[in-house]
């Protein structure tokens, strides 16, 4: 047992934390949510020259061969500042999914341009039928026509699909909607004719999209991975995302709960720093540990992910405890900061908007609630 | 990070499960949980944990130790709570006092004391709380008068646990009677034999059928080299090794027990034709103390990696008792829901459900968030050392 980083990852951190603390300050962050493309190529150009795209792609296909957990930390600091851009959707649901799906000829092809910065990824799976949080309920069809695919449908909560030069497309090729077999993955050219994004107005004012495929062409090339055996993939890369967006929240909550200390030191009422008062250090506890529980069972999750162990039951409990805690934390934040942290220009806002997303994607707490009852043996699996 | 165990410690375990299928009984585990008195069983059970190589791992080998690493204790409580809550018997001597023994206590009392605590025969029960010291511990009364190769003591404790089945009252007790003189730099620990003249234990039974005790000391004379370490560092000695205590007591795996009951009982009950387990709601209530149990796991071996690098802990161990209790609590409180109009059923009644278990911890989880210092006091922790907000 150790919960020691390693010297490259307290490094990673350190120049991690230098760099999103300069280069995205709230105002950039508010600026981008008003922005249409929510990100910018200087910034984006940074990032990459620092390596963070190719972070976790292997040196053979120009990346910096680190680890999932590397990318953990990464992650943390970047949820800290509420950094802004297509990241996660390039680097964890783009580049995770074409190494673990991806044939030679697409890691070599596709691989590179990411860890340079060259291509912006997105990946479509949520659908307007996707009522409740089920990544396997697939209605978008991609029919077979000799040497290509046919996609047609519409695909929602598609982040940064409108910045997107490739959309990762899961679609059904057989089955009924909610069957696991029959689905496959395609690697959209974003720029293929039927293809239409729209931008949906969201809390967080991250770029989600709306995505209608009318009669997209695909060739048969560009499936990842097998035909029908697509969620082998998609089971994968979905652990890996809850876990990186649980580590988004564990740097967004330890943000939150510095601030609201800070102020609880210096704020006075009643003639007195309102930090002395139990209510408020009890508040300041409480948000203590939700964070350490977040903080913890992240890594755990992070660090099994990372070393390739199985731990669907670790995954589970970190989205669904990590979810509940980053909400827990932004409440209690607000009471701290009480009517100054309700202005829309206060750094609050900003944190309880994003707990609210992040909870959201990759399913929340009743749904990796759902996934232990069925790992335990209580309800069959779906 | 890793949060693996080594090859050795992972044969350790398995080891050790081999030996607890045969050894270990619900009659001996439920003795300490409930504080029931360690019986002549448990105390077998005691001396075979140390004659199978299982008690007293990390401890100096001068005393009848291995000096292996503090996880081998920490793997001993983890596989001993998944069995109906078990501790080590005699717990209060191996997780609590023997290691303040041996951090302050002098070559004698080290050579007296750690070969009995590691080879599992002697117990030790707390003396800190007083009638008038509860929270605030540093206001405790009991007078220790310097004589001439003696103490004399006279005052009252309450709630000591394990009084009346304990050889040895590890008692803390005032030094400097100036009243002038600030409270806590006036506190000094002694080890009392229990037998000594004067002192009488009077049984206080708490609602969920555990014994504590009062304890009055009435001209109790106690010899010079049974005070531990220096005079009237007591109280610090009590508070550098909190901590420690905390990682050792409030074990989450004591909590599986629980889980794993109301999991087979919900698989195996009907209600309208359906079973329990079919129940969503059901479902979720149960996945919550699975989720919840696996962060109190991580959150209590960060705890520990702390306390075993010797790394400074402010808040963590304060987290994991809080977590634990209140986890206790919410579980319980599902657990009986689960259970309906037969949750109320105490054991040994017609028709209790899980021979009553759920019942007696209903009763029991008021405990926990009390016992060992309030949640409230807790929090106070948490702020001020952890997070370094001013005191009041």
């Amino acid at each position: 047992m150790d919960f020691n980083f390693t010297d490259e990852q307290k490094m990673l951190r350190e120049s991690a934390r230098g760099f999103c603390e300069d280069k995205s300050p709230m105002s950039f962050v508010l600026e981008m949510e008003e922005d249409e493309k929510g990100y910018t190529p200087e910034l984006w150009k940074g990032m990459a020259e620092l390596g963070w795209m190719g972070l976790v792609i292997p040196e053979e296909y120009g990346g910096v061969g680190m680890s999932f957990m590397d990318l953990i930390v990464l992650l943390e600091e970047m949820g800290r500042v509420c950094l802004p851009g297509p990241f996660f959707s390039t680097v964890v649901l783009g580049g995770l999914t074409i190494l673990e799906g991806g044939n030679e000829s697409q890691k070599n092809e596709f691989l590179p341009k990411i860890a340079n910065g060259d291509i912006i990824l997105s990946f479509a799976l949520a659908e307007p039928s996707s009522t409740q949080y089920d990544p396997s309920l697939i209605e978008v069809t991609a029919t077979a026509e000799q040497d290509r695919f046919i996609i047609d449908g519409t695909k929602l909560f598609v982040s940064d699909a409108n910045v997107a030069d490739y959309i990762i497309c899961a679609a059904r090729t057989q089955g009924e909607p909610a069957s696991k077999d029959g689905i496959t993955l395609f690697f959209v050219d974003a720029k293929s004719p039927g293809i239409k994004c729209s931008l949906l107005k969201t809390v967080a004012g991250d770029k989600q999209c709306e995505v209608i495929f009318d009669k997209v062409v695909v060739s048969e090339e560009n499936v990842l991975g097998e035909v029908n055996g697509g969620w082998f993939v998609i089971e994968k890369i979905l652990q890996k995302a809850a876990v990186a967006k649980c580590a988004e929240m564990v740097g967004g909550g330890q943000k939150v709960l510095e601030m609201a200390v800070e102020y609880a030191k210096q704020r006075v009422q009643f003639g007195k720093l309102i930090g002395t008062f139990q209510a408020v250090q009890h508040h300041c506890a409480n948000m203590a540990i939700a964070l350490q529980g977040s903080k913890f069972i992240t890594y755990k999750a992070g660090w099994m992910l990372s070393e390739g162990v199985p731990c669907a039951m670790q995954v589970s409990a970190a989205k669904a405890w990590t979810s509940e805690a980053y909400k827990k934390l932004v409440i209690l934040g607000h009471q701290i900061f009480a009517g100054t942290g309700f202005m829309a220009e206060h750094e609050m806002p900003m944190y309880s908007r994003r707990a609210r997303a992040a909870e959201l994607a990759f399913g929340d707490a009743n749904y990796y609630r759902k996934m232990v009852a069925q790992d335990i043996g209580l309800a069959p699996r779906s | 990070m890793d949060f693996s165990y080594t090859q050795e410690e992972e044969m350790f375990r398995k080891r050790l499960n081999e030996f607890l299928d045969k050894e270990l009984t619900e009659e001996i585990a439920r003795q300490n949980w409930e504080d029931l008195g360690v019986g002549p069983e448990a105390r077998e059970f005691s001396r075979k944990l140390y004659e199978n190589g299982f008690l007293g791992l990390p401890w100096p080998k001068e005393y009848g130790g291995q000096e292996l690493s503090p996880t081998y204790d920490f793997i001993l409580i983890d596989e001993l709570g998944k069995r109906w809550g078990a501790h080590v018997p005699l717990d209060v001597g191996y997780t609590m006092t023997g290691h303040t023994i041996l951090r302050r206590g002098s070559e004698e009392m080290k050579k007296e004391f750690l070969p009995k605590i590691i080879r599992g025969e002697i117990e030790f029960g707390l003396g800190y709380t007083e009638p008038n010291a509860g929270s605030d511990l540093a206001s405790m009364m009991m007078k220790a008068e310097e004589k001439d190769d003696y103490y004399l003591i006279n005052g009252q404790k309450t709630f000591n646990t394990e009084s009346h089945y304990a050889d040895y009252h590890w008692l803390a007790a005032r030094t400097e009677l100036d009243p002038d003189k600030p409270k806590h730099r006036g506190i000094s620990l002694f080890i009392v034999d229990q037998r000594s003249p004067g002192i009488t234990i009077r049984p206080l039974i708490t609602m969920s059928g555990e014994r504590t005790n009062e304890v009055f000391y009435d001209d109790v004379k106690v010899p010079k080299d049974r005070m531990v370490g220096e005079k009237n560092k007591g109280f610090y000695y009590m508070m550098e090794a909190i901590d420690s205590e905390r990682n050792h007591v409030f074990v989450p795996a004591r909590l599986w027990p629980i889980v794993n009951d109301m999991i087979s009982y919900v698989k195996a009950t009907e209600y309208n034709g359906k079973l329990l387990s079919d129940d969503p709601q059901i479902q979720s209530k149960l996945a919550q103390m699975i989720i919840d149990l696996e962060v109190a796991q991580v959150l209590a071996d960060n705890a520990r990696w702390l306390e075993l690098n010797e790394l400074p802990m402010t808040m963590e161990p304060e987290i994991t008792k809080l977590v634990v209790s209140e986890l206790e609590q919410r579980m319980v409180d599902d657990a009986m829901q689960i259970l309906g109009l037969y949750g109320q059923l105490e054991e040994g009644s017609k028709w209790a459900p899980l021979r009553g278990r759920i019942e007696w911890y209903y009763l029991h989880s008021f405990l926990p968030t009390i016992g060992a210092g309030t949640s409230e006091v807790g929090r106070n922790v948490i702020a001020q050392r952890g997070l370094g907000l001013p005191r009041g």
